[in-house]
């Protein structure tokens, strides 16, 4: 019988146009610009917003993807605590999901990034979503 | 009997699946393991009348023909076994059905006129038996393509000629199960125009990844919903309609049956049903059908305790047991009593070794 | 520092329930066997994203789920030299003994101190919601019984030092 371990990749949403490494890069660093700007004005919640907008996906954007997590890390550790429940409650479900996986692939480098700071959008989200977005970040083999 | 109606069949085993005979009087269920247990109705209780014995590992699926009283049984030991009740003696009596596969069987059905049954596989492929007068056995054909994983749930539209088939590699297809000399020529206005066996009629994927879990058809055969691990619902009004998909805010749901054209009841690991509701344009989830025993909060953990606990432990309450009928997750929704085109009874059992009632 | 380890536990059930979520699956790759798709690794689409809830460097749990098992791996903490010797005599001494703790792994995954690999038969026998509780708790419990065997120590290290001190007085 013939062995589909190799067709792994096929298993992953295709529909998503690759994008050249240049590309890609490109718009990470006008995002981060923006993203900057937005918390430079106090602005978290566009902050959030802007990062989570369209991510990288595929296996070969991997660079891209490291980049891209810097930037979401900086628009989740800007807001103060108190601030992150309301920034939550602005978000559309679809973009809590992509949060969570930012979430947890930043608790995976917690000498680069706050794991407070990350816990606490965890635990928020969690509030809002229920179990369902985790449940989605473990199933969805379109990564961050 | 006040509804819904708890019976413990098993305690500390799973009830790996349920199926009630015709006029609910009787019910076969697997106790986890190689053997097939019926039980009776009597009074408001069930009682073990028989246990089937061929199968030599672990029973996954069980139907039961309402009209030609047959039993259809599989096991992971790669056999299926159709029972045929002798009415001298009053036992069933087993069939050997040669379903030519080499891994598991996970999941078995009756066609609607009970003609044909299909057994979903680990061998990649759905198995398509029918019984051949002249040879006196039952012929199996096979569905491979496009198939890439173990298949995890079918259901037959009530046309008799398609199936639909949840499966591990994240799909859920409709095929064509046409076979020649039992089936009139069909054609599906919804479908497809040409059904030759085999046929892929639709393919959908789940949003967020995860296998389908179980797949059904509503009623008229016209919308094929299905659950995912990502924990949402979809529905599919046809390989060209639209999709939709009604996000759950739970954990993942395994089984599901529609109720009426425009509702389903679907459970799964929060050991609770949901019911899904079309509401104009979109579906969504209206309700959770188990209410919990509102329990009032236990006087005896002073204030102190609770503000240990959940610094401590993160919890407020230490909860022995859940605030639902059932314990542990549901792994089986079936309808028990229909009116018309409506489900007004269903039944659920799980791994709590709980088979319950429920009314809608 | 304990401020932080209410919300690090709370991710810790959550996750931890979410990934709990399994089913029977029989093998695709051996006729007839039913084995743990997480340990097998042989087919990948029964295998689920795995991941890390951190508390800090020194603490953080990794979640590997699957169809029907999943791993949880725990990295105690550890401050200094003693409390590294005390974790690793600890975890050993619960590794020696794993058939009494069911779902103990034998070994730890590399990175971590201690593994539990938890089974669809193991979820069929026992309450979801106690098997999680189980893992809650000894996690809390690891870190008391580490710092209270280092207050041992260190106080009969103090008494032996007085004694052996006290003949020079």
């Amino acid at each position: 019988m013939a062995d589909f371990d190799d067709d792994y990749e096929d298993f992953v949403d295709t529909s998503i146009p690759a994008r050249s490494e240049y590309e890609l890069n490109a718009g990470i660093q006008d995002r981060s610009n923006q993203v900057r700007g937005f918390v430079s004005s106090g602005r978290f919640a566009e902050a959030v917003a802007k990062a989570l907008e369209d991510p990288p996906a595929g296996r070969d954007a991997q660079g891209a993807k490291d980049k891209n997590l810097q930037v979401v890390m900086e628009a989740l550790a800007a807001p103060r605590g108190t601030d992150i429940p309301v920034i939550v409650k602005q978000l559309a479900p679809y973009q809590l999901d992509t949060l969570m996986k930012f979430v947890y692939r930043g608790m995976a480098y917690p000498e680069a990034f706050n794991p407070s700071v990350l816990l606490t959008w965890h635990e928020k989200v969690t509030e809002v979503t229920g179990l369902g977005s985790i449940v989605r970040v473990l199933t969805d083999r379109q990564t961050v | 009997m006040s509804f819904p109606e708890v019976h413990q069949l098993l305690h500390g085993i799973p009830i790996t699946c349920h199926a009630f005979n015709k006029d609910r009087t009787q019910v076969a269920v697997s106790p986890n393991n190689h053997e097939v247990h019926i039980y009776r109705k009597a009074g408001t209780s069930w009682t073990l009348s028989q246990i089937l014995e061929e199968h030599d590992k672990l029973v996954t699926s069980i139907d039961w023909a309402p009209e030609t009283n047959k039993i259809v049984s599989c096991a992971q030991d790669r056999n299926a076994y159709v029972w045929t009740l002798d009415a001298a003696s009053g036992q069933w009596k087993p069939q050997l059905v040669l379903l030519r596969i080499n891994r598991a069987a996970t999941f078995v059905r009756w066609s609607p006129r009970e003609d044909k049954f299909a057994v979903a596989t680990g061998s990649r492929l759905i198995a398509i038996a029918h019984f051949d007068v002249d040879n006196d056995w039952y012929i199996t054909k096979h569905i491979r393509k496009p198939i890439r994983s173990t298949v995890l749930s079918i259901e037959w539209h009530p046309e008799n000629i398609l199936i639909a088939a949840g499966c591990a590699d994240m799909k859920a297809r409709v095929f064509s199960a046409y076979v020649k000399g039992i089936d009139a020529k069909a054609a599906n206005p919804v479908w497809g125009e040409k059904l030759p066996f085999g046929t892929v009629c639709g393919e959908f994927g789940t949003t967020n990844g995860g296998w389908v879990h179980d797949v059904a058809f509503s009623p008229s055969g016209n919308v094929l919903a299905w659950v995912g691990h990502d924990g949402n619902v979809s529905f599919s009004y046809g390989p060209q309609g639209p999709v939709f998909t009604a996000l759950s805010t739970g954990l993942p749901l395994v089984s599901l049956s529609f109720v009426a054209e425009d509702a389903v009841v679907a459970a799964g690991h929060d050991c609770i049903p949901f019911l899904f509701k079309m509401t104009g344009q979109q579906w969504e989830i209206v309700d959770r059908i188990d209410k919990g025993n509102a329990k009032s909060a236990s006087t005896e953990n002073s204030a102190m305790d609770m503000f240990k606990k959940m610094a401590s432990r993160a919890q407020t309450t230490a909860d022995v047991e859940l605030n639902s009928r059932h314990q542990n997750t549901i792994t089986s929704v079936r309808p028990y009593l229909t009116q018309g085109d409506r489900v007004t009874m269903f039944s659920t059992s799980g791994v709590d070794g709980k088979l319950i009632i429920w009314r809608l | 520092m304990s401020n932080t380890l209410r919300p690090y536990l709370t991710a810790v059930r959550a996750t931890l329930t979410a990934a709990m979520c399994l089913e029977n699956f029989s093998s695709q790759v051996v006729e007839r066997h039913n084995k743990p798709e997480i340990e097998a690794q042989t087919t990948k689409e029964s295998l689920l994203t795995p991941v890390v809830i951190s508390r800090n460097e020194n603490e953080k749990v990794l979640i590997e789920p699957s169809i029907n098992s999943l791993r949880i791996s725990i990295k105690i903490k550890q401050a200094d030299d003693l409390e590294r010797v005390l974790a690793h005599m600890f975890t050993r001494f619960l590794m020696m003994r794993a058939e009494n703790f069911v779902i103990l792994r034998r070994k730890a995954i590399q990175g971590y101190d201690i593994s539990f690999l938890i089974t669809n038969f193991h979820t069929e026998a026992m309450f979801k919601h106690k098997l999680v509780d189980f893992i809650i708790q000894f996690m809390e419990e690891v870190d008391k019984e580490i710092s209270e065997m280092k207050l041992s120590i260190n106080a009969r290290a103090r008494i032996v030092a007085e004694s052996y001190l006290s003949q020079f007085s």
